[in-house]
């Protein structure tokens, strides 16, 4: 499903050359759930960056569904998040004035799903979310958890086999947070591959696998024994 | 993405910023509008001229003093205030002749001051032949015209326009009444059928007409006329009959070489062509001024869309993410600009329809004027299509720079 061989992240700044990755390899297997943690500064985001081909490595090959990123243009790139991705990030973006239903649509209006599909999909995945109620309301009315809810409904709707979540529950409160872990590990649940970068080793105990991170490469990766929750949220 | 979701999309973002949108499609609506206006009024004024033009007579030519040089719609110098004094009463004997003309009307004119017992008012006096009411299609609506007789005989008589009446009898019957021009005494016998204003606001109803003679020898003392105006045969072409009127005054005058007219000689039609090119002149002109607003509402437009761009860099992001394309991104804020420019231009036909009606009214109900409603089908269609391009124009670099945005740099940004 994923695979990285020898990513390297490096950026140029006034000259100066920061190595965010310097040399990850690691494969993550369809329907894993694996948490990526480690200091600020330690090349997460960047990893989860390229992972989810918004940004490319300097160098070594990534390759997401047999696809490598090399291959790919910009377009193949946009493409690919829109039907395989799904994203969920640390600040909700969601677009504040549009309702919850517009909001969730988003994905939908750059994918190929004939449009008299669309509202079924959308509702799908509010109601996955437990949001029914809310559909109709400003995304910029609702309390952090619920945006959070809503984001990641967003990024369901199409149905994708992997959904990134980057720091999800940093903007949140613990009971909050706990509830959008739970709706994570249903999702891993029903079969999906889900990568998560926290800082939290609370939150990253929701998976099955650790990566940390240091200094761009790869300290530890190893399974959870003793994960946390059961994927409870609708039980 | 469909268009009808990107134009959803577009539509939106705009609603959600009413005011802003408002603001920036005003420079579009004022364009527009000033454009609209000044094309319809163009365009009414121009069929002002024609109708009267055409209401002169028909087939008429008319033959001016004075050669014309350069072009064809340069003025002759007699146009200009030169006295030039070619044209006499040999030259209008010879044109009686020809069998392809029908009349000849000799005309002169001068001013002077007009007064009655009650009143007095300046004039423009216009001396012609008995023919000029027929051929002129100048109306008597009480009394009657004067004849070749009272040419002949060089009676003091006139026939007035409506205004003049109205001036120095008041309400009284002008007919029969006696006023003096230059300490001369004239006898009405005739009043003209109402005209009403003309082009630039003149009033056709103050005119004085009398006998040519009379205002040749006793008013101006000269014996040449101001100008020939001809009645070409109705089976004649006009054109033909010209250059036959041409060679006629060439011999009459013992010119050999055209190059030396010292006359000049016009259909009714070059007549028309002349004052239509100079409205129309007027009119590209003042559309032109107009468009520059247009120009300014455009970079108004880029503006705000540069700042809008800026602003939303992080549904930019966010977009792309999700799986907007670079094309789908150009496309929505492609479409937020012409949709702006598009209603700007909506919004300013109807203004500028508006206003035209409006001016309409007043100049027919309040001033009188005989003046006609007009739209050019050109001026929609060249507002609504100029108003959209602008909004291409002036769209495509804010929206290439939201385009270009890396979905990673744009949701970082802060």
């Amino acid at each position: 499903m994923i695979q990285a061989d020898n990513l390297t992240k490096v950026y140029t700044n006034d000259g100066a050359e920061t190595r965010a990755l310097d040399g990850v390899s690691f494969k993550i297997k369809q329907g894993e759930f694996v948490s990526i943690m480690g200091p600020s500064g330690s090349g997460k985001s960047t990893l989860l960056h390229v992972l989810s081909f918004f940004d490319r490595p300097t160098d070594g090959e990534y390759r997401f569904s047999n696809h490598s990123e090399k291959e790919l243009d910009d377009t193949a790139l946009a493409k690919i998040r829109n039907k395989d991705m799904g994203f969920v990030f640390q600040s909700f973006n969601l677009l504040a004035r549009s309702t919850v239903f517009d909001n969730v649509l988003m994905p939908l209006l750059y994918s190929e799903v004939s449009a008299d599909q669309r509202e079924k999909y959308v509702k799908k995945a509010i109601n996955a979310v437990g949001l029914n109620e809310k559909t109709n309301v400003e995304a910029g009315k609702l309390s952090g958890g619920q945006k959070q809810r809503v984001a990641i409904a967003r990024a369901l709707v199409n149905n994708p086999n992997v959904i990134f979540a980057d720091e999800p529950t940093g903007n949140l409160d613990s009971k909050s947070g706990e509830q959008i872990m739970d709706i994570l590990r249903d999702l891993h649940e029903q079969g999906r591959t889900i990568v998560l970068v926290t800082h939290e080793t609370y939150t990253a105990e929701y998976a099955d696998r650790l990566i940390k991170l240091k200094d761009g490469l790869i300290e530890s990766d190893e399974p959870i024994i003793h994960r946390r929750g059961n994927g409870e949220f609708f039980k | 993405m469909l268009l009808k979701d990107a134009f959803a999309t577009a539509f939106t973002s705009l609603k959600h910023a009413r005011t802003r949108s408002f603001l920036t499609m005003l420079g579009i609506v004022i364009g527009i509008g000033s454009v609209i206006l000044l094309m319809s009024l163009g365009q009414s004024a121009q069929n002002l001229i024609i109708d009267q033009v055409q209401s002169i007579g028909s087939n008429l030519i008319f033959a001016i003093p004075g050669a014309t040089k350069g072009s064809r719609l340069s003025s002759p110098p007699s146009a200009q205030g030169i006295i030039i004094k070619t044209l006499v009463k040999q030259d209008v004997d010879a044109l009686k002749r020809d069998p392809t003309v029908e009349q000849v009307v000799p005309q002169v004119q001068g001013m002077a001051r007009a007064v009655s017992d009650t009143n007095d008012t300046d004039v423009t006096f216009q001396g012609v032949s008995a023919n000029f009411f027929a051929v002129r299609n100048f109306n008597v609506v009480k009394g009657s015209s004067f004849t070749e007789e009272d040419v002949n005989s060089m009676n003091n008589v006139a026939v007035i326009g409506q205004s003049i009446a109205t001036t120095l009898f008041g309400t009284d019957n002008p007919v029969g009444q006696v006023f003096r021009l230059k300490n001369l005494s004239f006898r009405i016998i005739g009043l003209l059928e109402k005209k009403g204003v003309g082009v630039g606001g003149v009033d056709q109803d103050s005119v004085v007409i009398l006998p040519v003679s009379v205002a040749q020898k006793k008013l101006l003392g000269q014996d040449y006329y101001s100008y020939i105006t001809i009645q070409a045969g109705a089976k004649y072409d006009p054109t033909f009959v010209k250059g036959r009127v041409e060679n006629i005054l060439r011999d009459s005058h013992h010119i050999t070489n055209p190059d030396k007219d010292d006359f000049t000689v016009r259909t009714q039609e070059e007549a028309l062509a002349i004052v239509s090119n100079i409205t129309s002149v007027l009119t590209i002109f003042l559309s032109a001024i107009a468009a520059i607003s247009l120009i300014v509402g455009g970079i108004g437009i880029m503006n705000i869309m540069l700042v809008s761009v800026l602003e939303r860099t992080k549904e930019i992001g966010l977009r792309k993410a999700v799986g907007a394309t670079n094309r789908d991104i150009m496309q929505q804020f492609l479409f937020e600009s012409i949709m702006l420019t598009f209603a700007g231009g909506m919004v300013g036909l109807l203004i500028g329809v508006s206003v035209n009606a409006l001016i309409y009214l007043v100049l027919v109900y309040f001033v009188q004027m005989t003046w006609s409603f007009a739209l050019p089908l050109s001026a929609v269609l060249l507002a609504l299509g100029v108003s959209t391009l602008t909004g291409l124009a002036f769209g495509i670099y804010p929206a290439r720079q939201a385009a270009q945005k890396s979905p990673i740099e744009a949701l970082r940004y802060e």
